[in-house]
C-alpha cells in the first residue's frame, strides 16, 4: 500500500493499531540476538505450537530487545484493558501457564513477572494498555530500569521491528511528514542545533552543525551516511536499535536528506550483524513499497533513498574517512583531514556521516522540539545516551540514561552492585578508546566533557566493570592488542607503536619489566596518541595512560613484587589458590604429597610455606575457596581442612620431633646477624621463624606471659584448641628463636635500645585496642569491649558475664563474643546494622553461632543503651534500618526508619572493631597514617626509620591472620635481604619430587566439610567445633585438585 | 588559486599562496621540517607522521604535509616535544624491521639514516621485533627488500600516479602490512610493471635498490618524480 496523501497514512496508522492492541491478547516475543542466544526462538515456538493446539484467539509477534540482557529472554504479554505485562527468563515449558494465565486475567507464573507498563510513550505517540494487576511492580519501579529515559529506545521491544504499520502506529514518520509538508529546512537545522544533539558515535560533535556544512555544500550530489559499523568489544547499542527498531534509524535518514538535500543515503553496518541487516532490509524494502523511500516521499514530491552496505569487519572502518573509501571499494584506510567529508567526502562528494544513535534522535527532536530535548541531560550534552551495561555487575543489560549521570547509579543502582557481593574496582568507558576510571571516581558525570578529562572517553557507550579478579595491567594489554591487530597500518605511530606498546605490555604481565619501562611506555602512548592519524590511534592509547595514572601500583606490583593480584597474568602465579593466599603456600605440591601417601613431605611442604599450620588450617579466611577452579564444576577443594589434617597428624602425634629435625635442617648456616621482633603474634612468629631459618639471632619480645598473641589471647578455644597453637609455637622455638615474655616494649626498654642491640628490628604489635561507638549509656555497668572479653576468658580470668547480652558488630570478634558468652550460659543478640551478606565474619561462623541459639538482629543500628537507677544496663534500643543507597564499599547504606526495636539485657559487648595502640605509635616516632597505622614502603615493609620494619594488622588496620602472617613472612625476606645483601628465599625450601601429572579428568567426588560436633552439646563446653577431615576424607579430597599449578610443556 | 596568505614559521612572517601546505611553505623559504613519506610531485598522504607541526590556536599537532596554511598562522617547526615525537618515530621504524645499514646498500645515502643521525637517534630503547621477511629478487633489473621498508608508499603512490602503472600496493594491516606487486605476485612476473624504475628512485632507503651494487654503492636520483611532475604540468 503506497501512501500518497494524509488519508493513506491515516489508514496505514489504523491498521498498525490493529495490530498493537488488537480486540484479543497479544504476545510479543523479544527477538533480537541476545534474546534469541538465550532460546526466544524456541518460546516462540513454544506459544505459536500451543496456541495452535488449543485453537485460542490470541495475536503472536516478535519484537526487539527491552534491554535487560541479564533476564533474557524477555517476553510482554498484553489482554486487552489491562497493563503490558514484562516477563523475564521465559522458557518454554512457561507457555501454557502463560496462556492460561491471560485468557482468564490472570497473572503467568511469579518467577517471570518483571514489571508491568501502564502506558507508554512513543514521543511521537501514545499508547495506553490499560491498569490492573494491583501487586506488579511498575516497570520503571525495577531497580534496573528505575531512572531510565528512552528516548532513543522509545520503540525498542515493543513495537514488530518487521512490521512498518506498527512503527506508523506509534507515530512514526510523523515528523518527516511534517517537516516535508513544513517545507522550511533550515527551520529543522535550527530545530536540531537548538537541541544541542551531540554525535553519539563518540566525538560529540554537533550534529545540527555538521548538517549545516552539507546543507551549505553546492550541487546535487551529496550522501547521507549512517555509521553502523559498531565494532568495541562489549558494545552492542547500535546493532539492538537496528533489530529492534529499524524504521526510526531511516526517518531520521530521510528528515536529515531533505533538509540538507542529499539524495541518497547509505547504512554501513558490519556484515557480522546478520540479524541487524535483514531487518534493515526488510525495513528499507517496506519502506519503498509504503511509499516512504523513492522518488516520491510520502507523496510530498521528495526523492531520497537508502542503500545498505555491509562491512567487512575491519573495526578502523568505523572511523569516518576509512569507512568513507571502503564505501568506495578501497582497503579500509583513514586519509588525511583537510579535507573534510563535508566538503570532499564520498566519491569526493560532500558527505554527512552520522552514528546510528543520533539519527535515532531526530524524529522525537523534530516532533517534540528542541526544548523538551534539553530538559533531559547536563547542559553541554543534552538528552541521553545508551549504555551497554556489562562486566561484574549483577544486572548487565542495554541501559539509557540522561547525560551526567554518575558512574555510581549505572553500577550500584541499576547494575546492582558486584556478582556474588564482590567490590568493584573500576569501570572501563568507550571501549579500546576509552580509558578505566577507579571505583572512588564512581561520582563522576557521564558526560563528553567529564570522561574526557579523566583520561577516557565516552565512545559508543561501553562500559565494562571491572571487580578484584581483572588485572588492570592485563586489561590495558587486551585492549592494546585489540586494537594492535585492528591498526590499518598507515601511520608509523599506530603501526609500529602500538606493537611495541603491545610487547612492553606482554613484558609486565610476564614479570619481566623494569622500572625504566614505565616511563619508557607512557612516553610511548603519548606519542601515539598525539601523532597518529585518525581516532583509531588517537584513541588507542588511552587504556593504558589511564591505567598508568589511576591504577600505577598495580603496574609496579608486577614489576617490584613480581606478583599479580588479581591472578589474572599466569606467569606471575602458581595457581589461583597460590596466587590468592597471603603467605603463598604452594596448595598443588601438599594436595599432591599427601594424595601419594607422603605425609612427613606434605608437612615440610607445609610448615615451609607456613608455620602456623594447624592454626590457619582452622581459622584462616581461605581466600583459596574463593578462586578455586573447581568451583566451575562443583565446589572448590576444601584446601584448608587438608592442610589442618596434615598438621594435626604431625603436630600431634610421636612424629612430630622427627620432623621437627628435618625443618632445623634446612636452616642456612649462623650469620652473626641479630633482629629484634616486637610482637610475637602471628605476624611477628613467622616473620621469627623464617628469620630463623636465614641463620639470624631472632629475639621476639612480647608484653604478655605466652606467645600467639590474638591466636591464644583472642580466638575461643573451641575455634582454635590451644594444644594446636603451642605445638606450633613450640617448633619455632625449636629453630632458635628466643622469647622475652612479659616486656612491655617502650616502656620496659626503648626502641632506641632496640636499634643499638640489634641489626634489624621488626614491628607487628597489631591492633589491641578497642574500638568504641560515641552512644548514649556507654559509661553505664555492664558494657564491655570484646577484646578484654574474649581475652579474660582465654585466661580463665573471672568474667562479669551477665545472663542477657548483646553483642553490637559484625566481624569475626563480634561472632566470637557472642558464641563465647553463649557458652558462659548467657543468652545471646548480635546486633547489626546492615544486612547478612554485608557482615565481614566468616559466614560458616555466623551460621554455627545461630545454630548454637545465638540470635541475630540485621538491619538494626544500636540507638541508646538503657541503664536503671544504679548505672546497671537493662537494656539496648536500636532502630530498625532498610537498605538504602549505595555506598563507597558498594554495600548499601543502612537508613534509619522510625520503628525502634528495644532488647532487654544486663550486658552489651562492643565489637565495632579493632584500632593500632595509639600510645605506642606516637612514642615511636615513626611516620603514621592519619588511621593511626604505620607507614611503610610498599614492596620492603621499611618504615620511615632504616632498619625498622612493620608488618601485619600494624601497617593494615585489623586484618585477619593470613593476611598478618604474610607480611611477616614478606618481612623476613627484605630483612634477610637487607642484611646479607642477596635474594636467599629460594636457599630454604627442600626439593620435592612429586607427580606433575595432571589427573586425565576430574575426580567426581563432592566437597567433604568435616562434621561438627552437635550444637547443644558443644555450648555446654569450650571443646572444639570443627572436627576436622578424616584421613580418607582428606585423600579423596586431594584428589579433587585440577592441578592448575602444571603447565604444558609446550608454552 | 592565487590569493596570498601571510603565516609565521618559526617566528619569520612569511607570504604563501593560500591552497599550498605548511611543508611546502617551510620548504621553500629554508625552514626544515623532517618527513619521510613525502615527496615534491606526489599527493601527501600524511603516513609517516614526522612532519608534524605546533599551529598556534590548535590543540592537536598536525601534519605539515596535509595542512593547507592560513592568514595569521604561526607554526613551529621545533619543540622539545616534537623532537622527542620524532626521534620515537625514527626508533620505531627501526626496530619495526632489520635496518643494517652496516649491509645495506643504500648506507650512506639513505633518509631513514640521515634523519636519524639529524635526530640524534644513537640506540633504539624499544624491543626489536626482527621479522623474518623476504627479499624479491625476481626482477631482472631491480630487487625488492622487504627487511628495508619503511611503508611510506613513496613506490605506490610514483607507479600509480607518475607511471600509471600501479603495480604497487600495500597489503594486510597493522603491523603485517607489506608492500605487494600486481596482486601479490614476484616483481619479476608483474605483467603491469614497465621497469621504469622510478620507484626505485622513489624509494627513501635500501628497500629498493638496483642489481649490481654493493654496501653504500647505490645512490638515487631523487627528482626524478618532481621533474617529471613539473614538466607535465608546465606543458
Amino acid at each position: 500500500m503506497r501512501i500518497a496523501d494524509i488519508a493513506a497514512f491515516a489508514a496505514v496508522r489504523e491498521a498498525g493499531l490493529a495490530k498493537l492492541l488488537p480486540s484479543r491478547p497479544r504476545i510479543a516475543v523479544g527477538m533480537g540476538t541476545c534474546g534469541s542466544g538465550n532460546g526466544a526462538e524456541a518460546v516462540y515456538h513454544a506459544f505459536k505450537s500451543a496456541i495452535d493446539r488449543h485453537g485460542l484467539d490470541v495475536q503472536l509477534a516478535p519484537v526487539g530487545c527491552f534491554g535487560f540482557c541479564a533476564e533474557e529472554p524477555l517476553v510482554n504479554v498484553w489482554a486487552p484493558g489491562r497493563p503490558l505485562l514484562m516477563l523475564r527468563r521465559v522458557q518454554p515449558h512457561h507457555t501454557d501457564a502463560i496462556l492460561d494465565a491471560i485468557g482468564h486475567g490472570g497473572l503467568p507464573p511469579a518467577e517471570t513477572i518483571l514489571g508491568k507498563i501502564e502506558a507508554w510513550d512513543h514521543l511521537t505517540g501514545h499508547i495506553k494498555y490499560g491498569s490492573g494487576y494491583p501487586d506488579v511492580p511498575l516497570w520503571s519501579d525495577v531497580p534496573f530500569f528505575h531512572g531510565q529515559v528512552k528516548i532513543v529506545l522509545r520503540n525498542c521491544g515493543l513495537v514488530n521491528p518487521d512490521d512498518i504499520e506498527e512503527y506508523i502506529a506509534v507515530g512514526g514518520y510523523q515528523a518527516l511528514y511534517k517537516v516535508l509538508i513544513d517545507q522550511n529546512p533550515a527551520a529543522v537545522i535550527e530545530q536540531v542545533k537548538a537541541a544541542k544533539l551531540r554525535g553519539r558515535g563518540g566525538a560529540g560533535f554537533l550534529t545540527g552543525n555538521k548538517w549545516e556544512f552539507l546543507a551549505k555544500a553546492p550541487g546535487p550530489d551529496k550522501y547521507l551516511v549512517c555509521n553502523a559499523d559498531e565494532g568495541d568489544p562489549g558494545a552492542y547499542m547500535n546493532r539492538n536499535e537496528i533489530e529492534s527498531d529499524p524504521h526510526s534509524l531511516l526517518e531520521g535518514m530521510l528528515i536529515a536528506g531533505f533538509v540538507t538535500g542529499a539524495r541518497r543515503g547509505i547504512v554501513y553496518v558490519r556484515a557480522e550483524y546478520p540479524l541487524a541487516v535483514m531487518r534493515l532490509e526488510q525495513a528499507i524494502d517496506q519502506a519503498r513499497e509504503y511509499g516512504v523511500l523513492g522518488d516520491n516521499v510520502l507523496g510530498r514530491g521528495f526523492a531520497f533513498d537508502i542503500d545498505l552496505v555491509e562491512g567487512a569487519g575491519a573495526f578502523v572502518c568505523g572511523e569516518e574517512t576509512a569507512l568513507i573509501e571502503s564505501l568506495e571499494g578501497k582497503s579500509g584506510r583513514p586519509r588525511t583531514r583537510p579535507p573534510f567529508p563535508a566538503q570532499r567526502g564520498l566519491f569526493g562528494r560532500p558527505t554527512n556521516i552520522n552514528n546510528v544513535e543520533t539519527w535515532y534522535n531526530v524524529a522525537p527532536i523534530v516532533s517534540k522540539g528542541p526544548a523538551w530535548f534539553t530538559e533531559t541531560g547536563s547542559p553541554k550534552s543534552a538528552g541521553t545516551k545508551v549504555f551497554s551495561l556489562v562486566g561484574k555487575v549483577q544486572n548487565t543489560g542495554l541501559v539509557e540514561m540522561p547525560l551526567g549521570t554518575p558512574l555510581s547509579t549505572f553500577i550500584y543502582d541499576i547494575g546492582g552492585g558486584g556478582t556474588s557481593g564482590r567490590d568493584i574496582k573500576a569501570v572501563q568507558t568507550g571501549g579500546p578508546s576509552g580509558g578505566c576510571i577507579p571505583a572512588d571516581m564512581f561520582d563522576t558525570p557521564v558526560d563528553y566533557e567529564t570522561l574526557a578529562q579523566l583520561g577516557s572517553i565516552m565512545g559508543s557507550g561501553g562500559m565494562v566493570v571491572m571487580d578484584a579478579d581483572n588485572c588492570m595491567v592485563d586489561v590495558a594489554r587486551y585492549f592494546i592488542e585489540f586494537t594492535h591487530a585492528e591498526s590499518c597500518g598507515k601511520c608509523v605511530p599506530c603501526r609500529v607503536g602500538l606493537d611495541k606498546a603491545l610487547r612492553m605490555l606482554n613484558r609486565f604481565t610476564q614479570g619481566v619489566a623494569t622500572q625504566d619501562d614505565i616511563p619508557l611506555l607512557d612516553e610511548l602512548c603519548r606519542m601515539v596518541r598525539d601523532t597518529s592519524l585518525c581516532g583509531l590511534g588517537q584513541s588507542a592509547p588511552n587504556p593504558v595512560l589511564t591505567s598508568l595514572r589511576h591504577f600505577r601500583h598495580e603496574f609496579e606490583d608486577h614489576i617490584v613484587a613480581k606478583r599479580c593480584r588479581a591472578g589474572v597474568c599466569q606467569d606471575l602465579a602458581l595457581s589461583p589458590c597460590e596466587n590468592s593466599c597471603p603467605l603463598h603456600m604452594n596448595i598443588p605440591r601438599f594436595l599432591q604429597l599427601y594424595n601419594e601417601g607422603r605425609l612427613e613431605d606434605a608437612f615440610l611442604s607445609v610448615v615451609m610455606d607456613n608455620p602456623l599450620p594447624a592454626s590457619t588450617g582452622r581459622v584462616c579466611q581461605h581466600p583459596c575457596d574463593n578462586r578455586c577452579r573447581r568451583a566451575g564444576i562443583d565446589e572448590p577443594v576444601n584446601m584448608r581442612d587438608v592442610h589442618r589434617l596434615i598438621a594435626d597428624e604431625i603436630l600431634l602425634s610421636d612424629r612430630f620431633d622427627a620432623v621437627v629435625e628435618r625443618v632445623r635442617e634446612r636452616r642456612l648456616e649462623p650469620t652473626g646477624r641479630e633482629v629484634a621482633i616486637v610482637g610475637a603474634g602471628p605476624t611477628g612468629l613467622a616473620c621469627a621463624y623464617y628469620l630463623a631459618l636465614f641463620g639470624h639471632s631472632v629475639v621476639v619480645y612480647d608484653s604478655r606471659p605466652a606467645a600467639g598473641g590474638m591466636l591464644r589471647y583472642a580466638l575461643p578455644e573451641y575455634r582454635l584448641p590451644k594444644a594446636a597453637l603451642d605445638r606450633e609455637i613450640e617448633l619455632i622455638e625449636r629453630m632458635g628463636v628466643r622469647f622475652q615474655f612479659n616486656v612491655d616494649v617502650g616502656n620496659d626498654i626503648s626502641l632506641n635500645d632496640l636499634a643499638h642491640q640489634h641489626d634489624a628490628v621488626f614491628l607487628a604489635i597489631g591492633t589491641w585496642k578497642e574500638g568504641w561507638v560515641y552512644l548514649p549509656g556507654t559509661e553505664l555497668t555492664g558494657v564491655i569491649p570484646a577484646l578484654p572479653f574474649l581475652e579474660a576468658v582465654a585466661r580463665n580470668d573471672e568474667v562479669p558475664v551477665g545472663s542477657k547480652v548483646v553483642v553490637i558488630g559484625g566481624g569475626n570478634a563480634a561472632i566470637d563474643s557472642a558464641r563465647t558468652a553463649r557458652r558462659l550460659g548467657a543468652e545471646v543478640t548480635v546486633v547489626y546494622r546492615r544486612e547478612r551478606r554485608d557482615m565481614p565474619a566468616i559466614p560458616e561462623e555466623i551460621e554455627a553461632a545461630e545454630h548454637e541459639g545465638v540470635r541475630v538482629a540485621y538491619l538494626a543500628a544500636p540507638h541508646r543503651i538503657v541503664g536503671d537507677k544504679s548505672g546497671q544496663v537493662r537494656a539496648l534500643e536500636a532502630v530498625r534500618t532498610k537498605p538504602g543507597e549505595f555506598d563507597a564499599s558498594g554495600r548499601r547504606k543502612p537508613v534509619p526508619t522510625d520503628e525502634v526495636i528495644r532488647i532487654e539485657c544486663d550486658t552489651v559487648i562492643l565489637a565495632v572493631g579493632e584500632k593500632v595502640d595509639p600510645d605506642f605509635c606516637r612514642a615511636s616516632g615513626l611516620t603514621l597514617n592519619e588511621d593511626g597505622t604505620m607507614v611503610v614502603d610498599r614492596y620492603s615493609l621499611e618504615t620511615s626509620r632504616e632498619r625498622f620494619y612493620a608488618g601485619g594488622d600494624l601497617i593494615t588496620g585489623a586484618s585477619n591472620v593470613s593476611n598478618a602472617m604474610g607480611y611477616g613472612k614478606k618481612a623476613a625476606r627484605n630483612i634477610d635481604k637487607r642484611l646479607m645483601g642477596q635474594k636467599r628465599f629460594a636457599q630454604l625450601l627442600p626439593e620435592f619430587v612429586y607427580s606433575m601429572e595432571p589427573p586425565e579428568s576430574p575426580a567426581e567426588v563432592g566437597r567433604h566439610t568435616p562434621p561438627e560436633a552437635p550444637a547443644a552439646q558443644r555450648v555446654q563446653s569450650y571443646q572444639e567445633v570443627s572436627l576436622g577431615l578424616t584421613p580418607v576424607a582428606a585423600l579423596e579430597e586431594t584428589s579433587r585438585c585440577l592441578r592448575c599449578d602444571i603447565r604444558s610443556s609446550e608454552r | 588559486m592565487t590569493e596570498k596568505v601571510k603565516v609565521r614559521i618559526d617566528g619569520e612572517v612569511i607570504s604563501a599562496t593560500a591552497g599550498q601546505t605548511i611543508l611546502e611553505v617551510a620548504r621553500a623559504n629554508n625552514k626544515y621540517i623532517p618527513a619521510l613519506c613525502y615527496m615534491e610531485g606526489l599527493t601527501s598522504v600524511g603516513a609517516c607522521r614526522l612532519c608534524m607541526v605546533e599551529v598556534s590556536g590548535v590543540a592537536k599537532l598536525v601534519p605539515a604535509c596535509t595542512t593547507p596554511v592560513q592568514e595569521g598562522q604561526a607554526v613551529a617547526t621545533t619543540s622539545p616535544q616534537l623532537d622527542s615525537y620524532r626521534k620515537i618515530a625514527l626508533e620505531l621504524l627501526f626496530a619495526e624491521r632489520n635496518h643494517v645499514c652496516a649491509v645495506c646498500v643504500s648506507s650512506g645515502h639513505c633518509e631513514l639514516q640521515t634523519l636519524a643521525q639529524e635526530h640524534g637517534v644513537t640506540h633504539v630503547r624499544y624491543p626489536y621485533s626482527c621479522p623474518r621477511l623476504p627479499v624479491d629478487t625476481t626482477h631482472p633489473r631491480y630487487v625488492l627488500d622487504h627487511n628495508r621498508c619503511v611503508l611510506c608508499g613513496r613506490c605506490v603512490r610514483t607507479c600509480a600516479e607518475i607511471e600509471g602503472a600501479h603495480v604497487w600496493d600495500v597489503a594486510g594491516r597493522g603491523i603485517t602490512s607489506h608492500l605487494v606487486s600486481e596482486l601479490q605476485r614476484p616483481w619479476g612476473e608483474a605483467t603491469s610493471c614497465t621497469s621504469c624504475g622510478k620507484c626505485v628512485q622513489a624509494c627513501p632507503t635500501g628497500a629498493m635498490a638496483e642489481k649490481g651494487w654493493g654496501v653504500e654503492e647505490m645512490t638515487k636520483h631523487r627528482t626524478v618524480v618532481s621533474r617529471l611532475t613539473s614538466m607535465r604540468e608546465g606543458s
